[in-house]
């Protein structure tokens, strides 16, 4: 985890204040996510991954239902 | 210009002089104010921009048929909102990059992929029915919609290709603030105050019950008030903005009011509705409700909501447009900043103006499937809405990604009772559009 002196607060001169605008401001040291790598999978990650999996497979399967109802494979519509 | 003490990150003791632009000011009260202006933005856009052209037909359609019952639900999302993008706001101060930038570097390319192409698509169909609301605003402004729209189109590209992100925010943020209109025609439609009090604080039910129709408009205030783009938009823009850490609380703050300040206008469409119901109208649209309005106030409120109406879509669309292209440059590894002039981020500007354009163009061919979209925007951000939040709780539990800014454990029970409705909320609603033989009481 990347940490930084708080800029802001570290401002402060004798008795008055720098405010400096986040674009004005040197750029701050951030978590380094390229060397990071993909997510360890934890058997939460691995569990809310695989209800995602099936979240969208029944949502395909409502989609394809709509597409054969519209084709009137199911004989109710009009 | 001043000159500004930085410690260097590695060794914590190392100083260095570095001229950076700031402002003096000498008391501590000072200071928090104009750092707070100074970080002010990405919150507000994003929870004003959320109260696009979908959400004034959907907050007015509720109060056109249900009056103010419905008033409890949407301060209810308050919090909702206010705790998601409140995640959305760790991540991006802490990591500096985007949404999908994140999704594809901790979860492969697999779902990387997929989240771009499902954001792009459900953003490109949501930007299609911005544009129609547009048209629609301005035929019943009797302004020819083949000039009205190209024009509105070429001033969301005009505010953006300006190479400064700060002008663009200070525009949109100005956008936001012709929000507050909204309370000018609430109150200009003398709603009663007690009655109001009562239906937000109180949960009751309309008259006639918990019927299907009761339950679709709920789900779609519910959707409304909570959309992917919001996660990937806000996230991208604190990254533009390049938010530090010691901004972290006055970027809540922005949030905050600003999630109270969509909420409060929800509430105002809502009163709107109300109005026209009770002099006897039926809802058709919101540009219709504008001219009903319109006869029982004056000319200026039916054109004041008209001009609302446009500036919602014009909000929702710079919004998503951006977090399509913010998205589109973090994936493909293009320069992808408002700070950049367009030859410096080509890609960039190119999926701005490309989304922006194509939408306007779709609604302007005579006889557009804008059915078929608005159906295809329900079932894709049905889609949408659970993976992407299921992504962003499970970075915000990556104690390696965030360490001390990772969830806590009340965190993580609010989210997931969060997670686990909008999930079920979503399926119910992606299932009636998708199978509306599963519910044949709904209308």
């Amino acid at each position: 985890m990347a940490t930084m002196t708080n800029a802001i607060e570290s401002d402060r001169i004798a008795d008055h204040f720098v405010v400096v605008h986040p674009l004005d401001d040197v750029p701050e040291a951030k978590v380094d996510t390229e060397n990071l790598g993909p997510m360890r999978m934890t058997l939460a990650v691995r569990l809310s991954l695989l209800s995602l999996r099936a979240y969208l497979a029944l949502m395909m399967l409502l989609v394809f239902y709509h597409v054969l109802d519209l084709a009137g494979l199911f004989g109710h519509r009009a | 210009m001043n000159s500004k003490l930085v410690m260097a990150p590695a060794s914590g003791l190392q100083a260095e002089v570095l001229p950076v632009r700031g402002r003096v000011v000498k008391s501590k009260w000072a200071r928090n104010l104009l750092t707070f202006l100074m970080v002010f933005g990405p919150g507000l856009i994003v929870m004003v921009a959320d109260n696009d052209a979908g959400a004034v037909s959907t907050y007015s359609q509720a109060g056109a048929q249900y009056g103010i019952h419905l008033l409890w639900i949407v301060l209810l999302l308050l919090p909702v909102t206010y705790f998601i993008q409140e995640m959305v706001v760790r991540l991006g101060i802490a990591t500096g990059k985007g949404h999908a930038a994140m999704i594809y570097q901790r979860f492969g390319k697999w779902w990387g992929r997929f989240s771009l192409i499902d954001l792009e698509l459900v953003n490109f169909l949501t930007l299609v029915t911005e544009f129609a609301a547009i048209d629609l605003a301005l035929n019943k402004m009797g302004v020819d919609p083949r000039m009205g729209v190209p024009l509105v189109a070429a001033g969301l590209v005009l505010i953006a290709v300006t190479g400064s992100y700060r002008r663009w925010e200070r525009i949109v943020v100005f956008l936001c603030l012709l929000d507050f209109a909204w309370f000018a025609i609430a109150f200009r439609s003398h709603p009663p105050v007690w009655q109001i009090v009562r239906g937000s604080l109180i949960p009751g039910m309309p008259a006639g019950g918990l019927t299907p129709d009761l339950v679709f408009l709920t789900i779609a205030i519910v959707g409304t008030t909570v959309a992917p783009w919001q996660l990937f938009f806000q996230q991208s823009c604190i990254a533009d903005k390049r938010l530090r850490f010691a901004d972290m609380k006055w970027a809540r703050l922005d949030t905050f009011l600003g999630a109270c300040i969509t909420i409060t206008v929800a509430g105002c469409m809502m009163i709107a509705g109300n109005a026209s119901r009770l002099h006897g109208f039926t809802f058709t649209d919101p540009a219709q409700m504008a001219v009903d309005i319109g006869t029982f106030t004056s000319g200026f409120f039916r054109h004041a909501i008209l001009l609302m109406m446009i500036n919602a879509a014009v909000l929702g669309t710079t919004a998503i447009s951006l977090s399509s292209a913010w998205a589109y440059g973090e994936i493909r590894g293009w320069p992808h900043s408002l700070q950049l002039p367009i030859r410096q981020a080509p890609g960039f500007y190119v999926v701005y103006l490309a989304s922006v354009a194509a939408a306007a163009g779709l609604v302007l061919i005579p006889r557009a499937p804008l059915q078929l979209i608005i159906l295809g925007v329900q079932v894709l951000a049905g889609v949408m809405l659970p993976s992407a939040i299921i992504f962003l709780q499970l970075l915000l539990n990556d104690k390696e990604l965030l360490g001390g800014y990772a969830n806590k454990p009340w965190n993580n029970w609010v989210n997931w009772t969060i997670i686990i409705a909008l999930f079920a909320l979503s399926l119910i609603l992606a299932a009636q559009v998708a199978a509306p033989n599963l519910f044949p009481a709904a209308s």
